[in-house]
Formats: structure tokens, sequence, C-alpha cells
């Protein structure tokens, strides 16, 4: 009997056969030079996508009808469950993602084949594809097959989990984060060419920048809007616990960020080759690790979702991943090892450097936290879990010393600064930082963290004003065009370097959200009586009436509350608790009023009595979270501004005395 | 001759930095392996405090039990909660800050955080474990095996 599951089975065993054959060809027809048999393992990454698109379309065919023969829609769709819900349960479980993951990765693959230029490096980089596309095929095949066929199936099913019904973010979020892993795994898999073929250059880095600049923005995305996610559905009213979710997705983060600083630094002055595989291997096996992590129960979360039997497979395959890859490096030494050596520790690629330890030290630090549990229960049998003030206390200094050599480093020239030019660039920055810590100052901040976090916002607006007055003015004053003209040109000629200044302005503007929500938080619970205005924090609360709400599989019964500032009502918010299905699980669903000064989010704190005359909820005021937000927004823009296609290098129109900033 | 002096002095230049970065990474580790020790939160059930009440003194932990039987209070004007937690073999009071949760009710599973203060556990964070593994007992035979495996 041909039915959804049995042809979702044979689609992705074809998918796991054709990336095999891929992987295998690759290898022989490089290794002997057979031109007929790469070209076939290069059409053959089509057919792995074609036929891992079979298994997607028939895994969202089997969830839009309500095939419960299929074990993943048995376990976690159900009948009368939103349209959207039903489609983006694809990604609501283990065995889902794992499919949606596999799936990227054949597509970035193919992509690959079809696109990549022909050097000698593109065969091997594809095999490296093709093997971690079967790594992801079989695990989906074998430990986590979503297409199981169920000899009794049920009626109807439980639903995906209600945290992630909750919100259309979780449409988003996940595809962001799986956008950005497989975009990483391109420059390693270029990287692993690199080093078999004994080229480990800047070519694999050349070839494979779009790829990571683009890994690097999707990750970046996913992680921002993760902690949207948060914000909007957990109801405490902060976005980032050090939960290990977060946790393992912060890890490649930070080394993916320190890769994309340190690549410059190979490009210019040909230094740090073992650095920079070191690094993207690095970045490729905390994906990995991450994954076995939180999916393998060792470490307790609150919102995994998903435990399942794939833990020991993503186990063996970092560690089979680390050895080969570190192996690779140590055997390739001779051709890895730098020739060059630093000319100064004040230049940028000093400053690149040391932006790259910190960000290092962070993904350790992050790392051992995590991971410290497992230890500490190992050795004494003793449940523990490290709280949020050790990840504070280790990365708030750091982040204060990445923000500090973000303004300088790019200011900096390469190989040897200019004494005078950088002490009057310092004296300029270090005034704007003086001038936003008196600002602060006046508007009564007084902890040390926050207010240091202004004044290097406005160390870092000075240095992007510096950087921008030094390419323009020159440029203007010997054009004789004026000064819009000539920044509107660069613009359009520096995109890469225009979008970098973009994503580090998006940083100061989500490094202040933080420091205001972080910082000067309120959150009270208080009872308020219906009828009654209850003051908070220069608004007044009046809880109106209970309500209840049916939509499509969800239920929702909540609180009006009219929120006032003097004698005006400036909105109604509606904290309610959501329950799905059968679902017994009860997700409190929080209301939040967002203004650009501050964020005013009310949560109910315990159930609606209709019997009581007076409801109990978690009010929460946070300055300047929306800023994150707005932030994240920026990074976004900028990354995709470097990503345009047209970046061509600026002929030198300025021949006399360069200024700092004005060359690419 | 120069240029052996010249290595000699880059030779110690490398030994210098090697030794700095050395100390660096020394000093780092020893921050963060305090940093760790102080903010280890432990849990625990009540029997266990109970064994070493000295090891636990102004300490943060996270206390597993059940909520007994007709021990919840609830001030509607204070907002103050406080109940026994148990695990079967002892009990302790809580005084927590905050409405019941939703689907807080007798012999639940309870995990709440904070500290011990003379013998009552203030806790600023209660979550309910609904855990389909373990239902409460009826006859108030408590496995504290099976409990420790569904709170955690």
């Amino acid at each position: 009997m041909l039915s959804l599951g049995v042809l979702g089975s044979a689609a992705l065993t074809l998918a796991l056969a054709l990336a095999v054959y891929a992987a295998v060809a690759g290898a022989v027809g490089t290794i002997r030079r057979d031109a007929r048999l790469q070209t076939s393992a290069r059409l053959s990454a089509i057919a792995v996508f074609l036929a891992a698109t079979t298994a997607i379309i028939v895994m969202q065919a089997a969830l839009l009808t309500d095939d419960f023969t299929v074990k993943y829609v048995a376990e976690h769709s159900r009948i009368e469950s939103p349209t959207w819900v039903k489609v983006v349960t694809l990604w609501a479980a283990l065995e889902g993602s794992v499919l949606l993951w596999a799936w990227l990765l054949t597509a970035y693959a193919a992509v690959l084949a079809v696109t990549a230029p022909n050097t000698i490096l593109r065969p091997w980089a594809l095999v490296v594809m093709q093997v971690v596309a079967i790594f992801f095929l079989s695990v989906v095949t074998f430990a986590a097959n979503p297409f199981i066929v169920l000899a009794n199936p049920p009626l109807d099913g439980p639903g995906a989990n209600p945290l992630l019904q909750n919100h259309w973010m979780m449409a988003v979020h996940p595809v962001l984060m799986y956008l950005g892993f497989v975009g990483l795994t391109v420059p390693f898999a270029f990287a692993m060419a690199a080093l078999i073929t004994r080229r480990p250059g800047t070519e694999w880095m050349r070839l494979t920048r779009r790829w990571t600049l683009l890994g690097w923005g999707f990750l970046t995305a996913a992680i921002i809007s993760g902690g949207w996610w948060s914000y909007e559905v957990l109801g405490w009213g902060g976005y980032w616990a050090w939960d290990p979710v977060e946790n393992v997705s912060i890890m490649p983060w930070f080394t993916a960020t320190a890769f994309l600083h340190s690549i410059q630094v190979q490009e210019r002055r040909r230094m740090l080759k073992a650095w920079n595989l070191l690094l993207i291997v690095l970045t490729f096996s905390l994906t990995l690790l991450g994954t076995f992590l939180i999916r393998s129960g060792v470490v307790s979360s609150v919102h995994a979702f998903g435990d399942g039997p794939v833990g020991p497979f993503f186990l063996t395959f970092f560690a089979i991943v680390s050895v080969i890859s570190i192996g690779l490096v140590v055997w390739r030494w001779d051709q890895v090892r730098d020739r060059a050596d630093l000319d100064a520790v004040v230049s940028r690629e000093g400053a690149f450097i040391g932006v790259n330890v910190l960000f290092l030290a962070m993904a350790f630090a992050v790392l051992l936290g995590t991971v410290f549990p497992i230890f500490v229960e190992a050795t004494s049998g003793a449940r523990v879990t490290v709280g949020a003030p050790f990840f504070d206390a280790i990365t708030l200094p750091v982040w204060m010393l990445v923000l500090l050599l973000m303004g300088v480093g790019p200011l900096l020239p390469w190989r040897r600064a200019e004494t005078q030019t950088l002490r009057s660039n310092l004296l300029v920055m270090t005034a704007a930082l003086v001038l936003f810590v008196v600002v602060a100052l006046a508007f009564g901040m007084r902890r040390p963290y926050p207010l240091l976090t202004v004044g290097l916002a406005g160390w870092n607006l000075a240095s992007v004003g510096l950087l921008l007055a030094g390419a323009i003015v020159p440029r203007a004053r010997i054009t004789g065009r004026s000064l819009g003209e000539v920044f509107t040109r660069y613009a359009f000629e520096q995109k890469r370097r225009v979008g970098s200044m973009v994503v580090h302005l998006g940083v100061i503007v989500i490094a202040i959200g933080i420091a205001g929500a972080g910082g000067y938080r309120v959150d009270q619970q208080l009872r308020l009586d219906y009828g009654e205005r209850v003051a908070f924090q220069g608004y007044e609360l009046q809880a109106l009436r209970p309500f209840a709400e049916q939509s499509a599989g969800r239920a929702s019964v909540g609180v009006e509350v009219a929120v006032w500032q003097g004698d005006r009502q400036v909105t109604v918010l509606t904290p309610r608790i959501n329950r799905f299905g059968t679902n017994q699980m009860t997700v409190p669903t929080p209301s939040v009023r967002y203004t650009i000064g501050h964020d005013l989010y009310l949560a109910l704190a315990g159930a609606v009595d209709p019997t009581q005359d007076f409801v109990i909820i978690r009010a929460v005021q946070s300055p300047l979270v929306t800023w994150i937000w707005i932030g994240g927004a920026i990074i976004a823009l900028g990354t995709a501004y470097a990503l345009t296609p047209g970046d061509r290098p600026l002929r030198r129109r300025v021949t006399a005395d360069v200024p700092a900033g004005a060359e690419a | 001759m120069r240029a052996s002096s010249r290595r000699l002095g880059l030779a110690t230049k490398r030994v210098v930095y090697a030794m700095l970065g050395v100390g660096v990474l020394g000093v780092a580790g020893f921050m963060i392996f305090q940093a760790l020790n102080t903010s280890l939160v432990y849990f625990i059930l009540p029997n266990e405090y109970a064994r070493e009440p000295s090891q636990f003194e102004n300490r943060r932990i996270r206390l597993g039990g059940l909520v007994a039987p007709e021990s919840v209070a609830f001030n509607d004007q204070s907002l103050q909660l406080t109940f026994l937690v148990t695990d079967g073999i002892q009990s302790y009071p809580v005084e927590h800050v905050g409405a019941p949760p939703e689907l807080f009710r007798e012999n639940a599973g309870v995990v709440i955080e904070g500290s011990f203060d003379a013998g009552v556990f203030v806790s600023d964070n209660l979550l309910i474990k609904h855990s389909e593994v373990y239902e409460a007992p009826e006859d108030g035979h408590i496995d504290i095996e099976e409990l420790r495996r569904s709170l955690q």
C-alpha cells in the first residue's frame, strides 16, 4: 500500500543513497582526475536536493491532510489547529527539525554545485557538503524517522507544543537558526577542501565570503528573534535567561563573529592561517555539540523542545569532525604555519586579534558554564545548575572591552598606526565618551555597567563619525563635489565597509537596549480590584473585566486592563492564559505596550477566578528594551547591504596623506 | 653578531609574551572557577537539607518537593503565599511573594528557588512540575528516587 509515510521514507532513502553516490563519485573523480565522474557528482547534488524536497513536500502534505498514519503527524499535529500551525509543525519537534536541517543542507549543496566557480577547491568542498548531508539524512532516516507508518493511527493528535503554537515567531526563528548553521557549513566545507588540497591560502575564504556573511547574518537574526519570542511568550518580561538552549546558539555565534573578523587579517596580512581554519572548524562542531547537549537531555533546559534518540549520533559526529579536521590542520602544519609576524600591537590586525581573543573567551566561558553541571554530577552526584549571575559576571566586562575595541579597530590602519592621527582620534572619542556619561548621570543613571555602556556608545558613534569624515571630506575637497554626493558614491561603491559600519551601529543600539532593560527593569506583582486604578511606574492600571475567547484549537481566558497616564487612557492590554486542544499545559501570554522609551508588560500571575472581584498580575517596566529589536533590524539591514552585489574596490583617488578609513 | 643578538631579543620577547599569556590565562581561569563556584545552584530535596543544613547556609538553592495537603495559605492583600514543601520524610515552611500559579494545588510537584532563613524557605521563583511520569500518591507513601527524577 502506498501511503504518505512509505513515500516519505522512500524519498529519504533515495536522498541518502544519492548523497552517498555524490560523495564517493566526487572523491574518486577528483583523485583520478576524472572530469565526467566529477560532473556526475555535481549533478547528483541536485538530485539529492530534489529527493529531499520530495520528503519535505510529503511531510507537509501529511500535516495538512491530517494523515495520522504518519507517526510525526500523529504525535505533533491536531485536526483543529490553524493551517499555519500545521505548516510550522514541520519544525516544532525533533524529527521534523532534523529533516528541515537536512533539506536546507542539500539545498545549499545543490546551489554550490551549480554556482561555485570551477576551482581546485570545488570538488572537495562539494564532497564535504555531501558528507555532512549524509550524516543528517542518516539521522533522519534511521534514528529519528518522522515517516514511520503507524498500524493503528489515532483519530486525532495532541498538537504541537503549546509554547510554540503561541506565537507566530516560531514560524521564523527556527528556520533562521538552521539557515545560519547551514550557511556556516559552506566555509567549513571549503576550509576542509583547502586542507585536503594543501592550499590553506586565502582562496577558500574569498570564495565563501558571502556564504560566511549570509550564515552569520541568519544566525544573528535567529538569536535576536529568539529573544523576542521569549519576551513575548515566556511571561517573565525578559528575553535572555542563559538557558542551555540559548547558550548553545550563542557559542557558535561568538566563534563565527571572531572568524568574520580574523579572515580579514589573513586576507590583508597573510597571518592567522591555522587560527582561521580552527575557528571555522570550531564554529561548525559547536553547532553539533550544542545539538547533542540539548537533544540528549544531558543538560536540563526549560525549553528544549523534543528530546530524542539522536544525542549519541550528534556526539559521535562531533567527535569525528573534530578529530579529522584538527588532524588535518596538524598534518598540513607546514603549509598553515604563519610566516608573517605582527608588526605592532597597535594596528588594525592587532585590534582584530584582540577582539578574537575576547569572543573566544566568551565562547569558552559559556561552554564551561553550560557543561559544568554535567561534571559536578559525574563527580559528586549532586544536581546543580549554573545561575545567570555567572554568565553575566563573565560576559559583561568582556563585552565592554569588545565595545571599546569596536570603536578603535576600524580607525587603525593595517601594520602600524601613526601616533599623531591616533592620538587626535582617541581624544575626540574620549570626549564623546565623557559627554555621554555626563548626560547619563544627569538623567539619573548610577549603575556602573549601564553607564559604561552609554559612554561606549558615545565612543563608538564618534568613531563612526571619524571614519566617515576621514573617507569623505578629503574626497570632496579634491573632487570639488558636495559632501552628500561623495557620501552617496562612497556608500554605493564600498558596500562591505558601509555595511559593517551599519552593523556596528546596530550593535551599539542593542547594547543601549540591554543596558536599559538589564539595569533598570521594574518587576512587581499587583492586586487589581476590578474598576479601581492602581499606580505603577507613572501609569495607572485598571482591571476592567475578565474575558474568555475561543479560536481554532485555542481557548483563552484573560483580563482587560485599561492603562491610564493621568486622565488619558493610553491603551487596553489583554494579558491572558492560553490552552491548546486537550493539552494540560497552560501558556500565560503577556500583553505588551511597546514605546521607544520603555515597555509596559503585563502578565497574569495566577488563575483568573470569575468568583473573585480582583485579579493578580505581574507588571514589568523595561526601559529601552525595544531598541534591542530595532538594533537587530539594523544589523540585518547592514548585513544585507554588505551582501548586495556590485561591491567593487575603490580606485584610490586620494594620493597624498591617506587618512585612516579612506582605504578600504 | 648583531643578527644573533636580535634573534636573541626576539626569542626573549617571545618568552615574555608566552609567560604573560600563561599568567593572564591562569588568572582568568582562577576567576572563572571562583565565579562558577559561587553561582552554583544546588537542586535538593527537603530531607537532604535536613541532613546538612550548614552546607546550604546563605546559599541560593532549588528545593524540590510536593505541596503538602492542607498547608496552603494565600494572603490576597500582601500577596504572600505560604505552604509546606515535603518529600515524605521532611517538610519545611515556604514563603513566596506572588500569586499561586495557575496549576498550583495540593500534592503538585514544585521546584522553588531561594534560600533558607531561620528554618523557613524564602522563595522568589516558583515552578510547577506537571510531569506525566510521577503521579502524586493518595496513600501518603512517596518514592524519593521517583520524586527526584520527576522534578528534574
